[in-house]
């Protein structure tokens, strides 16, 4: 079995996001997508019971590739990863499209996502990504049960419901059903020799196109003019007295 | 402009997304046809104001990329230049695959969008709110994937009216087990007028029950953080934020939330928000009506008792 996990660099979530021309701008130290750690941890508890190899997918400005391995650090084999001046600003069905192209490069059975990135949140790329396959997609995953076979839950808008994994399919994973590991010390030094194979854009197909102009960032003018209090011990009766002006009581 | 409305069915009836998108088509005057996905039972979806095709799923089958299939063709055939669907599970999907068929990038979490002679310029909503970012759509298709709340529900008198599709299976079909169905109990989180949320400033999962007491007393739903979600604190359904629900209440009460931009988007256009938190500095005072700097787990307990 052959795996092929998807993670992305972002800009620390801790800082505020500033854009340039519509683009978020990049720092050179990006880290790993927080949602992507669920997938990644998906993918090594089958590596784990399948003896499978896994690799780590990435398309965007490498910078100091902290991100890669970050990725690398939780377990992952080696890493396939693209950066191309022509897919700066790339829309989700072109960032899909190259990343397809990375997982048949990586002769991947299964391909893992989180459900959207938490920067761009487009969150349509693991679907796009199974048709461009032609292989199933199983989206909001949100458990795992690996026995004889490998049981997948997903969430809907009811409640919940199982698959069977097949031996070939997409897989999004929501930020729930999976804790995803830390490396410890010897993991983050293992990381350290592993393959990062940087793949030129002349190698994938693409045949997405851009067809997002940006227009303009508009500010609102926001018209709150709300009132904030430090609670003496009686801050309760403040709170009553206003649902009461509102006559929501 | 020649339109496709992607809906879904909901409790025997037209999801709250699908009727809001059907506002939005109606006030632009788009030529505008729907097809619903749903594994119900006979619905009740037509209306005499638009035709609508039932893609009738069966529950046990994974099946949305045949839908897929059948919606490129009909949308080719039928040069559609416009297709909406709503920010759901289902919408995401089908978006995602008739992105791929079309050869025509969607834009997501759009909140609103003009049509100018054939420039369609969309709205999405960035800094939790503070600013909107527009985009020019320049394929000749364009699919948009909408936020829900983005436009107030249609009002419409729905009768039984309306085409079936059948959905075969394919070589991608899977089958699915173990249908299980989150039981619903009390006040739901987009329908409430009132919402009180919960945040890492409940501190641990026991005082939850705080905020349930204050949800009986009154009559309102709980939500929470995604913090909390992945805590395990509370299931996914009563999420709101970017990732989970958007709630437009009456009364949003924020308890121990610090209020990050990926909340803010889930909530800041309720009409009047407090809230509670211990940090001064919590970016959620921004944008509420009513900020109470102060311990949550004792303002709480005692706004039950006196209310």
């Amino acid at each position: 079995m052959k795996i092929a996990v998807c993670a992305k660099q972002i800009p620390d979530p801790a800082n505020t996001v500033t854009y340039d021309g519509g683009t978020i701008v990049r720092p050179d130290e990006q880290v790993l997508d927080d949602t992507d750690r669920y997938g990644i941890e998906v993918a090594l508890q089958l590596k784990e019971k399948f003896d499978a190899e896994v690799t780590v997918i990435s398309m965007g400005k490498l910078g100091t590739q902290k991100g890669i391995q970050q990725a690398l650090q939780m377990g992952a084999d080696k890493a396939l990863v693209i950066e191309d001046t022509e897919l700066q600003n790339s829309n989700s069905l072109m960032t899909s499209n190259v990343l397809s192209g990375l997982a048949k490069i990586a002769e991947a059975d299964i391909v893992i996502f989180g459900t959207e990135s938490s920067d761009g949140y487009s969150g349509v790329v693991p679907q796009q990504v199974s048709r461009y396959l032609g292989l199933p997609c199983i989206s909001y995953v949100k458990g795992i049960d690996i026995n004889e076979e490998t049981v997948l839950t997903r969430q809907t808008i009811t409640g919940s419901e199982k698959v069977v994994m097949p031996t070939q399919c997409v897989i999004s994973v929501t930020a729930s059903g999976v804790e995803p590991r830390y490396p410890n010390f010897k993991d983050i030094m293992a990381a350290k020799s592993k393959e990062v194979e940087q793949i030129e854009l002349s190698s994938i197909d693409l045949t997405a196109e851009q067809n997002q102009e940006f227009k303009e960032i508009k500010s609102i003018s926001s018209d709150k003019t709300g009132e904030k209090h430090t609670d003496e011990g009686d801050a309760f009766n403040l709170i009553i007295e206003k649902l009461k002006e509102i006559k929501a009581i | 402009m020649k339109s496709l409305i992607i809906g879904e069915v909901s409790n025997g009836s037209l999801s709250s997304g699908t009727l809001e998108i059907i506002t939005k088509a109606k006030e632009d005057n788009l030529d505008f046809v729907v097809v619903t996905i749903g594994s119900e039972e006979n619905p009740t979806i037509g209306n005499e104001l638009f035709e609508n095709t039932y893609f009738q799923l069966n529950p046990n089958e994974l099946s949305l990329s045949v839908v897929a299939d059948k919606l490129s063709e009909i949308i080719k055939e039928n040069s559609v230049e416009l297709v909406l669907a709503s920010s759901t599970y289902v919408g995401r999907d089908i978006s995602g695959f008739l992105s791929v068929d079309l050869n025509s990038s969607p834009v997501s979490n759009v909140i609103n969008f003009t049509i100018d002679e054939s420039l369609l310029t969309t709205t999405n909503s960035i800094d939790g709110g503070e600013s909107e970012y527009l985009t020019n759509v320049t394929s000749e298709v364009k699919i948009l994937i909408i936020r829900p709340k983005s436009f107030e529900a249609a009002d419409l008198e729905l009768n039984e009216s309306f085409t079936i599709a059948t959905v075969e299976k394919n070589e991608l079909t899977l089958e699915v087990n173990d249908i299980f169905v989150e039981e619903k109990t009390g006040p739901q989180l987009e329908d409430s007028k009132i919402v009180i949320s919960a945040g890492r400033g409940m501190v641990e999962v026991d005082n939850l029950k705080y905020v349930q007491e204050l949800a009986d007393k009154l009559n309102a739903a709980v939500g929470g953080t995604r913090a909390i979600v992945d805590a395990g604190w509370m299931p996914y359904s009563q999420q709101v934020g970017q990732t989970g629900k958007t709630v437009k209440p009456d009364v949003y009460i924020a308890c121990g939330i610090s209020g990050a931009t990926q909340h803010q988007v889930g909530m800041k256009d309720s009409k009047y928000i407090i809230a509670i938190n211990k940090d001064e500095e919590a970016p959620i005072f921004q944008i509420a009506d009513l900020g109470v700097v102060g311990d949550t787990l004792s303002i709480i307990p005692k706004l039950v008792e006196n209310l």
